[in-house]
């Protein structure tokens, strides 16, 4: 997929050429700096992109269907009902003026034709789903009146509401106290199972990423870097970018010295010509600057788009096993 | 809106505040709002019930023909603000105009609200040319001298004022140009919510952008629209005096512009003038301080 955003100052490629595919029921997480294109890509999934945004090219294959060549209405019913968003702040996420069960009972009505009480009882039964405590109660209360951890629960629900096969979670917790934290990740963890949903988490919090999933994709200035499952990635990685975003993760078992990674992520009007991390790699050749690297296989079920991946597993240094 | 320190009610209660019950529960202590209230209230009420109450039709000179022109206020009791050389009973007058200047006050609003409201969340939930293409205009209509537009118009369709319109007439020219003001704001206050993640969230679950307009992002913003339509009311009253004043009103439809204007001829009979001035004075009055307690009573940040 291609999104690209046409602003006056030029046009911020911010997802540029992203392909990965997802198997039913798993949990996936988007890893990257800020900036790299995490969130446009969640966006382009669902096909909401907004101005001066625009999906330039790409299709998004759900059960081998392209959900970007559907029409106006058959791609909100997708959305929804199909593929369902928690977003970061919640906070922001739950319109101020409704309460809690209005919000709900908005989007069960939408996506199916229930009478009001009908929808009503769908709305409870969702909050007991995410386990609020007083249900009934919280079902008149409005946003703010809620605790941080609460509004997130509620927005849960909300994304629940549409009985979706996939849910995709954009920094869920990045808003929210540590402690409440690990309960939300402990919520999703549990929804997951229990609806036998297809999880797609989207953080930049590398401790989430690893008891959260089991596959990772992990994303540099608009392209994947490398796709892995979470155990492999965390014991070998392939590309050096994943390498250094680990090192630069305090761990409490090695008492080593953080290492921050040099530079900036690359301004997204202008990237870096050949590999998008090259200015930033040790490792980098003449040939990183001029050949875009191909995402190649690399070993079972791993994916890396890095010109030197193959001497760089040859080196000791690089890994964490 | 910080989440954490927003006390969570005990969930006996039946239904917890809504946003609308924390600002009633504001303006009520605001005694300048409630004095607003209580004089827009008693305007309302001349306007529903002055004509059932006044003692004489509209622009009827009674005196004319039993000799009670020129009299004083407070001198005969029949004739409580005194009476014009015309013949008229300026307390009568003064009855009879009330709903005749809330009319043009109130409809001019109105139009104003709907074009505004329309043509302010368009052009702030659109975007490129058609958001750019809306803002010119409003900007166009903004920058029209509205009252020279309106003296032109009387001008022109001094057919309709002859046939008992003029005064719908001011009401429409009022509002058809006093729209660019609400715009503005209401534009400005949609592209703020727009980026706001439960816009993003309500996409994300499939709405469509008419009901996401329609249903979540302009009922955020009914308080600058209130706030702003109660100022505008004010204005739109003040204007129509001044219009009516300048001799540009329909002389046959009852007004206190066109009272203040016929005292203006008479400069020694003072009462003439001065009685539906202070009418002028206190309704723009209520209206105003009205307006500044309401958006005292929905601004978030005097939240106690």
């Amino acid at each position: 997929m291609v999104t690209y955003f046409f602003t006056e100052a030029g046009v911020v490629k911010a997802v540029d050429g992203v392909s990965f595919s997802i198997d039913e029921g798993e949990s996936v997480g988007l890893v990257g700096e800020s900036g790299s294109g995490k969130t446009v890509t969640a966006l382009t999934i669902l096909g909401i992109v907004q101005k001066p945004g625009r999906i330039v090219s790409g299709q998004i294959l759900y059960r081998g269907q392209n959900i970007l060549q559907l029409n106006q209405e058959e791609s909100r019913k997708i959305r929804g009902r199909k593929i369902g968003m928690v977003f970061q702040d919640p906070n922001s996420s739950l319109d101020p003026l409704y309460s809690v069960g209005d919000q709900l009972m908005e989007v069960v009505r939408v996506h199916s034709k229930l009478t009001k009480e009908e929808a009503r009882k769908k709305a409870l039964s969702l909050l007991e789903l995410v386990k609020i405590s007083e249900p009934e109660a919280r079902l008149r209360a409005y946003p703010f009146e809620l605790s941080g951890g609460m509004k997130q629960r509620v927005a849960i629900a909300r994304a629940l509401a549409g009985e979706p096969e996939v849910l995709i979670a954009d920094e869920p917790t990045t808003n929210l106290d540590v402690t409440i934290q690990a309960q939300v990740l402990e919520l999703l963890r549990g929804l997951q199972k229990e609806l036998g949903m297809t999880l797609i988490l989207i953080t930049h919090d590398m401790g989430i990423i690893a008891e959260m999933t089991t596959r990772i994709v992990v994303l540099y200035a608009g392209r994947v870097a490398e796709v892995a499952s979470t155990k492999d990635l965390y014991k070998v990685p392939r590309h050096p970018y994943t390498y250094a975003l680990l090192k630069a993760v305090p761990r409490i078992d090695a008492r080593k010295q953080l290492v921050p990674i040099a530079g900036n992520i690359p301004n997204l009007i202008t990237p870096p010509t050949g590999c998008r991390y090259h200015p930033r790699c040790p490792y980098a050749t003449q040939e990183c600057t001029d050949v875009i690297p191909p995402l190649e296989a690399a070993g079972e079920g791993r994916l890396v788009s890095c010109h030197h991946w193959k001497e760089l597993a040859t080196k000791k240094e690089l890994t964490f096993a | 809106m910080s989440g954490q320190q927003a006390p969570v009610k005990p969930p006996t209660r039946r239904r917890s505040a809504s946003q609308w019950a924390v600002a009633w529960r504001r303006f009520r202590r605001n005694k300048a709002a409630l004095a607003g209230l209580v004089i827009v209230g008693f305007f309302a009420f001349l306007g529903v019930f002055g004509s059932t109450i006044a003692p004489y039709p509209a622009r009827d000179p009674v005196c004319f023909y039993t000799g009670c022109t020129s009299l004083g206020p407070f001198v005969n009791w029949s004739h409580p603000l005194g009476t014009e050389p015309a013949g008229y009973d300026i307390y009568s007058e003064i009855l009879q105009s009330a709903k005749n200047d809330l009319y043009v006050g109130l409809g001019a609003t109105l139009i104003s609200l709907g074009i505004g409201v329309s043509v302010g969340a368009l052009a702030g939930y659109r975007k490129g040319t058609s958001a750019a293409l809306l803002l010119g205009i409003s900007q166009i209509f903004f920058v029209l001298p509205a009252l020279v537009i309106i003296l032109l118009f009387a001008r022109i369709f001094v057919t309709l004022v002859a046939v008992g319109l003029g005064l719908t007439l001011i009401m429409l020219i009022l509002g058809l140009f006093g729209w660019p003001g609400i715009a503005f704001v209401v534009r400005g206050e949609v592209i703020r919510l727009r980026e706001l993640e439960f816009v993003q969230a309500e996409r994300a679950i499939g709405a469509s952008n008419t009901r996401i307009l329609y249903r979540h992002i302009v009922p955020n913003i009914l308080s600058p629209i209130i706030v702003f339509a109660t100022l505008t009311i004010a204005a739109n009253i003040l204007t129509e005096v001044a219009i009516s004043f300048l001799g540009f009103g329909d002389p046959n439809t009852a007004t206190w512009g066109l009272l203040i204007q016929e005292g203006f001829q008479y400069p020694n009979y003072w009462w003439i003038a001065v009685f539906p001035g202070l009418a002028v004075v206190f309704s723009v009055l209520g209206f105003n301080i009205l307006g500044d307690g309401l958006s005292d009573a929905f601004n978030p940040r005097l939240r106690e």
